[in-house]
Formats: C-alpha cells, sequence, structure tokens
C-alpha cells in the first residue's frame, strides 16, 4: 500500500508563502509599530505614533473616495463583464474570444496607461477626429478627472473579471434557461433568477479579483488623475518615497489589507441557502420536496405577468 | 524520509538558485575594482556629447542612470543595492547625505579647475561649509513657462496661478518644498519658514487660489504636458520644458523666474561613500568645470553658466533665463523634524474634496 504522506505535501507552497508572503507581512507589521527616522528608515524604538497618526480626518477622506472609485470601478466592470463572459461561452470560437481577452497582456500596464494618454489627450487622436468633424477647435477635456481614473481602471482590470465569468458560465447548464423559460419566466427573468445564482461563485471571484488591485491603485490616478484623484495608494507610496514617513506608510498598508481580509471573508464565505438550490435539483426528482426555491415560484409569476414579453 | 524530500526538492532548487544568483551578483560587484564609472543623476542634466568626451580622454565607460526627483534619489540609495560613484543631489539632500554619513570627503587639491567656481554660489553652499564634501554643479530654480501662443497678456507672478480664465490649463510640480516655496514667497515669507502660521497662510493661497485653477499637481509628465498642449502655463524647469519640444517651436515658449522668486536650488557633485572608483569621479569633477565643457553643457541646455565663471565669455547659445532673474531666489534649505508641518498642510491640499 501506498504511504501518504499527507501535510508533507504542501510543503513547497507553505515555504513559498512564509518565504514571499508572511515574512514581508510580519515586517510590515513590525515597522507600523517603530518610530519613524527622520532621513527614512526607522529606528528601532517602539511606537504607536503611526496608527495615532492614521486616525486624523484627512486620511479617513480619502479612503472614502478610494472605496467609492474602487466600487464604481468594479460594479462597471462586472457589468460589462458578464456579457461578454457570456457570449464567449455560448460562442463557436471560444479559443478565439478568449486569445483576444489576453491579447492586452502582452503590452505592459504602464504603457497602455500612456496609450489611453494619447488616445483621449487635448491633442489625442480622439479629439482630432472629432475637431475634424467640426466640433469645438479647443478640444474636450477628457482626461486629469475622476472619470477618466475610472474609465482607465476599467479598461484595465476587466480581463481579470472576463476570465472567471467565463469559466463559471462555461460550465452552466443552458438547458436550464430554456427550463425556465417554458415554465413562463421572462428572458430578463431566467437569466438573473436561473443564471445569475449559479455563476455566484464566478461572479465573486471577478468582483475580488478586480476590487482588490483597484483599491491599492497607484500608477492610473498618478498619471490619468487630475488634482482631486489622490487615492490611498498614492498616499502610501508618498509617505515612503518623499515624506519619508515609513511607519506611517506601514499602518496604512496594514490596515488596507485587514480591510481587504474582512471584506473577503465576509463576501465570499457567506453562503446564502438559495444559491445551492439549483445545484442540488435533480431534474427527475423536482417533486420530492427538497426544492421549495424560485422554480415553484416561477409560473406563478408567469401568471402575474402574461406579458407579450414574456410569450414572444 | 525520501519522498518528503521529493515533494520539497523543487521549491528548495528554485530558492536555492534564486538565491545563488542573488548573492553572486551582489559579490561580483563588490570585489571587482570598477572600470565604470557609475553616475546617477537628474533626467536632462549633462548632455551626451560632454559624458562622450570624458569617455575618450579618460578612457572610462560612464553608466549613467536618471532620477526625477530628490526624494527619489534619496530613497534608493538609503534603500541600498545601488553602487553609484558619483551623484548629483540638491543643497538640502547634500547636508542630509553628510548626516547620513553617505558621502566621501573631496580633496579640494586635486581638482584644478576648482577656481573658476562662482565665489558667490561658494558662499551660499553653507549646506556643506568649505565644500569638504560637494562641488557645486548648477544653481538654478524652477520658473513658470507660458504659450504665448494661446496667452496673451501675463504678469511675471505667481499670481498667474490666481487666474481664473485659464483654469484647467495650468500645471504645478507634484514637489511640496517647490509649490510651498512659490507661495511662501509671494506671501512675503522665507521658502524655508518652520512656522506653522505662515505655511498654513501658503497652504490657504495654494489651496484656495492656485489649486482650483489647476489641472494636476505633477512632476513627470509636466513637461509633455505643455509640449502637447495640455496645459498652457506650467511651473517647472526649463531643461523638461524645452527638451520636451522641437527646436522650431521655442519661440512659443517664454519662461521666466516670477518677480517675487522663489526656491533657487545648487546642485552638487558629490561622491558616494562606497564608491568604487573615486579617481575617476574626481576626474569627472575636475572635467565638469573646465571652462569650454562646463560652456558646453549650459549651452545644450540653454543654462546661465551660473556656477562656472570663465565659462561665460565661452558661452554662445542663448539662455532661457539670466542669472539676475535669479537674485530674489532663496535657496531651499533642510528643514529637518519640521518638514512634518509641510507634509500635513500638503497631504490637505492633496487629498482636497
Amino acid at each position: 500500500m501506498k504511504r501518504n504522506f499527507g501535510p508533507t505535501y504542501v510543503a513547497p507552497q507553505a515555504l513559498w508563502l512564509t518565504v514571499f508572503f508572511a515574512a514581508p507581512l510580519l515586517i510590515i507589521v513590525a515597522y507600523s509599530f517603530l518610530q519613524k527616522g527622520l532621513y527614512g528608515g526607522v529606528e528601532v524604538v517602539f511606537s504607536t505614533q503611526a496608527w495615532v497618526d492614521i486616525a486624523n480626518p484627512t486620511l479617513l477622506k480619502v479612503t472614502v473616495k478610494t472605496l467609492w472609485v474602487s466600487l464604481a470601478a468594479t460594479l462597471i466592470i462586472i457589468l460589462l463583464a458578464l456579457p461578454c463572459g457570456y457570449s464567449i461561452a455560448r460562442s463557436k470560437n471560444q479559443a478565439l474570444r478568449l486569445f483576444l481577452v489576453i491579447v492586452p497582456f502582452w503590452t505592459n500596464f504602464l504603457v497602455r496607461i500612456y496609450a489611453w494618454i494619447s488616445i483621449l489627450g487635448n491633442e489625442g487622436f480622439v479629439n482630432q477626429a472629432l475637431r475634424f468633424l467640426g466640433f469645438r477647435a479647443e478640444g474636450f477635456q477628457f482626461l486629469y478627472n475622476q472619470g477618466a481614473v475610472i474609465f482607465v481602471l476599467v479598461y484595465m482590470y476587466l480581463p481579470y473579471a472576463i476570465l472567471p465569468l467565463f469559466s463559471t458560465i462555461d460550465k452552466f447548464d443552458f438547458t436550464l434557461l430554456e427550463a425556465a423559460r417554458d415554465l413562463g419566466s421572462t428572458k430578463m427573468q431566467s437569466y438573473i433568477k436561473i443564471m445569475l445564482p449559479n455563476i455566484k461563485g464566478g461572479v465573486i471571484t471577478a468582483v475580488l479579483f478586480t476590487f482588490i488591485p483597484i483599491f491599492g491603485a497607484y500608477a492610473v490616478p498618478l498619471l490619468i488623475g487630475g488634482k482631486d484623484s489622490y487615492m490611498l495608494g498614492n498616499v502610501i507610496a508618498d509617505q515612503l518615497t518623499k515624506t519619508r514617513n515609513w511607519p506611517l506608510a506601514s499602518a496604512i498598508s496594514m490596515s488596507m489589507t485587514l480591510l481587504t481580509a474582512i471584506a473577503v471573508f465576509l463576501f465570499a464565505f457567506k453562503k446564502p441557502k438559495e444559491q445551492q438550490i439549483v445545484k442540488d435539483i435533480d431534474p427527475l426528482s423536482l417533486p420530492n420536496g427538497k426544492t421549495t426555491g424560485f422554480l415553484h415560484r416561477a409560473p406563478g409569476q408567469g401568471k402575474k405577468k402574461p406579458s407579450a414579453k414574456g410569450a414572444a | 524520509m525520501k519522498k518528503i524530500l521529493r515533494a520539497v526538492k523543487p521549491a528548495l532548487l528554485v530558492l536555492t538558485i534564486l538565491f545563488v544568483g542573488l548573492l553572486s551578483s551582489a559579490c561580483t560587484k563588490k570585489d571587482e575594482v570598477s572600470k565604470n564609472l557609475y553616475i546617477f543623476n537628474w533626467t536632462y542634466y549633462t548632455p551626451d556629447s560632454v559624458i562622450e568626451k570624458f569617455e575618450k580622454e579618460y578612457g572610462i565607460d560612464v553608466v549613467y542612470d536618471y532620477f526625477a526627483s530628490n526624494e527619489e534619489m534619496f530613497a534608493k540609495l538609503k534603500a541600498g543595492g545601488a553602487n553609484y560613484d558619483l551623484c548629483f543631489p540638491s543643497g538640502d539632500y547634500v547636508s542630509i547625505m553628510i548626516k547620513e554619513g553617505m558621502l566621501a570627503k573631496i580633496d579640494k587639491s586635486t581638482i584644478k579647475n576648482f577656481g573658476n567656481i562662482d565665489q558667490g554660489v561658494l558662499a551660499k553652499s553653507d549646506f556643506d561649509p568649505g565644500n569638504e564634501y560637494s562641488v557645486p554643479y548648477y544653481m538654478g530654480a524652477a520658473g513658470v513657462a507660458v504659450n504665448r501662443t494661446k496667452v496673451a497678456s501675463y504678469e511675471k507672478s505667481w499670481s498667474i496661478f490666481a487666474r481664473e480664465d485659464l483654469s484647467g490649463k495650468m500645471i504645478m510640480l507634484d514637489d511640496m518644498r517647490e509649490v510651498f516655496g512659490d507661495a511662501l514667497k509671494f506671501l512675503g515669507y522665507s521658502v524655508n519658514s518652520t512656522s506653522e502660521a505662515e505655511i498654513n497662510a501658503a497652504r490657504d493661497l495654494i489651496d484656495k487660489e492656485w489649486k482650483p485653477n489647476l489641472l494636476k499637481f505633477d512632476a513627470e509628465a509636466f513637461a509633455k504636458n505643455f509640449a502637447a498642449g495640455e496645459v498652457w502655463v506650467a511651473q517647472g524647469y526649463a531643461e523638461s520644458i524645452y527638451a520636451e519640444m522641437d527646436p522650431s517651436r521655442w519661440g512659443e515658449v517664454d519662461f521666466f523666474i516670477p518677480n517675487e522668486g522663489g526656491p533657487s536650488y545648487i546642485d552638487s557633485m558629490v561622491i558616494l561613500k562606497d564608491s568604487k572608483n573615486i579617481k575617476a569621479a574626481m576626474n569627472f569633477i575636475d572635467f565638469i568645470h573646465r571652462p569650454e565643457i562646463y560652456a558646453e553643457f549650459c549651452d545644450a541646455f540653454g543654462f546661465p553658466a551660473t556656477a562656472n565663471v570663465p565659462a561665460r565669455e565661452l558661452k554662445k547659445g542663448p539662455q532661457y533665463y539670466s542669472a539676475e532673474s535669479l537674485e530674489p531666489c532663496e535657496l531651499k534649505k533642510d528643514v529637518g523634524a519640521d518638514l512634518e508641518k509641510y507634509n500635513a498642510a500638503w497631504q490637505q491640499i492633496k487629498i482636497g474634496k
């Protein structure tokens, strides 16, 4: 009989995580409790000054702003990625379409940001085209404001949402949609009530993959943003390089990590009951009382609303 | 046991390769007697032609790396791992680097051309009394560049940033000490003020009068933005502005140091303590202060020959601003722990609404 070494199999990963994740994290925690060096670095003297400094209204303001920008960008990304993922999953040439989603990654992140600057700038391609079409000669100010930051963030992180959404939608049994239609739901209802709960895992992954990096965004607000686009990532960078307050930078980073971790746990590990139902249904054992979910309600709703849309 | 080893082996292998790689690269750098001269300097600050001449004459390869701000340079050197010989910090950072013990002493007697350096500049470089660690490279100041084709009339004053009719078409450096220095000088205070009341008055001026009209604060792309016509008025360095524009368009630009003055700087050449090639670094310092070489450097950037007296006769090209316009400026100094007051005020401005 083969012996099972159980936990030892994870040794490489554990070693990796310890050296490249846990140890650096502990160093950051330690730095946040040290005294700041006048010219950068830290003095090895215990101090809680950084955690006192962190509780100031300007930092709270920038945190709220960062949250707002991240949530707005994530929401737009998910709304765009859902139809994209769906169409790729249902397409005949999935490989080609997936390939097209990945192609932008061949170009460096910063180069793509500068590309947007030359597309949207006052003398950029879009403004030149608009001028050619007879719009005002001054050009439109597309860049250097909050809207531009969100737009470029959406562009940058869209693929990170499309890929997990595609892989879950691809596994979804599309005949369930037909079943729902047969039972009288509208097209929209079948997507929202049947498909969405089934691909919830993918949506969660997509949200995490986009929200977390956007929450720590640095380069996009720096290069695309205007005078009011300062985000938490920029605060940390400035504290490290310009104002030389490493303990404060560490404390802000730790708070962000904690905030993100808490959000991930609440978001990803909370399992509402309904989500499991469709998965559990065996089409042949429908009436066995186990399913009290929406499939049973669907005909009722069809009756309430026998719209032309539903019949079409 | 074997199986455990087998499981761990690939990871260990990768780690070993990584560490050995890192160590060996670090070691070779330390043991080798350098044949190269490693220079860490500002972007657009020493013309290629000058470096080529030096390489030819001394048979040395110059490796030239750039930084965009003193803070960036200092953070990189402080973090270690960078083996530079010669660096070009501004005065406030020369004093910081002396205090931190990062610099090697300079034997002035071996610099034949030291006598060419302007006495006024030497007197002003009190960040390093007696020039034990540093030799002045250039004295200058950030000013204002105006696109003449877009802005018809203007006063040569910092108050240009309060003009609402130019709102969204102006830009200032993302450099706390520079922007505060301008505001402090405009209000009649010292650019090195450590008074909380004065700093807060400057903050209110920047935040309420200037910032509403600015497109953004930017120290990296301001010259590109100006050259591309995104902004018509930019606070920044002349050399960056002109370097980004085609010479055929230089007539469009008016660069001036506002009448109130602002923070000026003396950038100096310093030799780092861990330098592997002090001799070459000394030769470079001496080489720069040859009158014909200094004139070539100034001509390349349209600078007045502020730090080198005989070079003034040899300069051929035009200059973007005169040495006299630097008169009302005040040298930026390290404010030590009082920097915290600037930090707090700057954060409030940056975070804004």
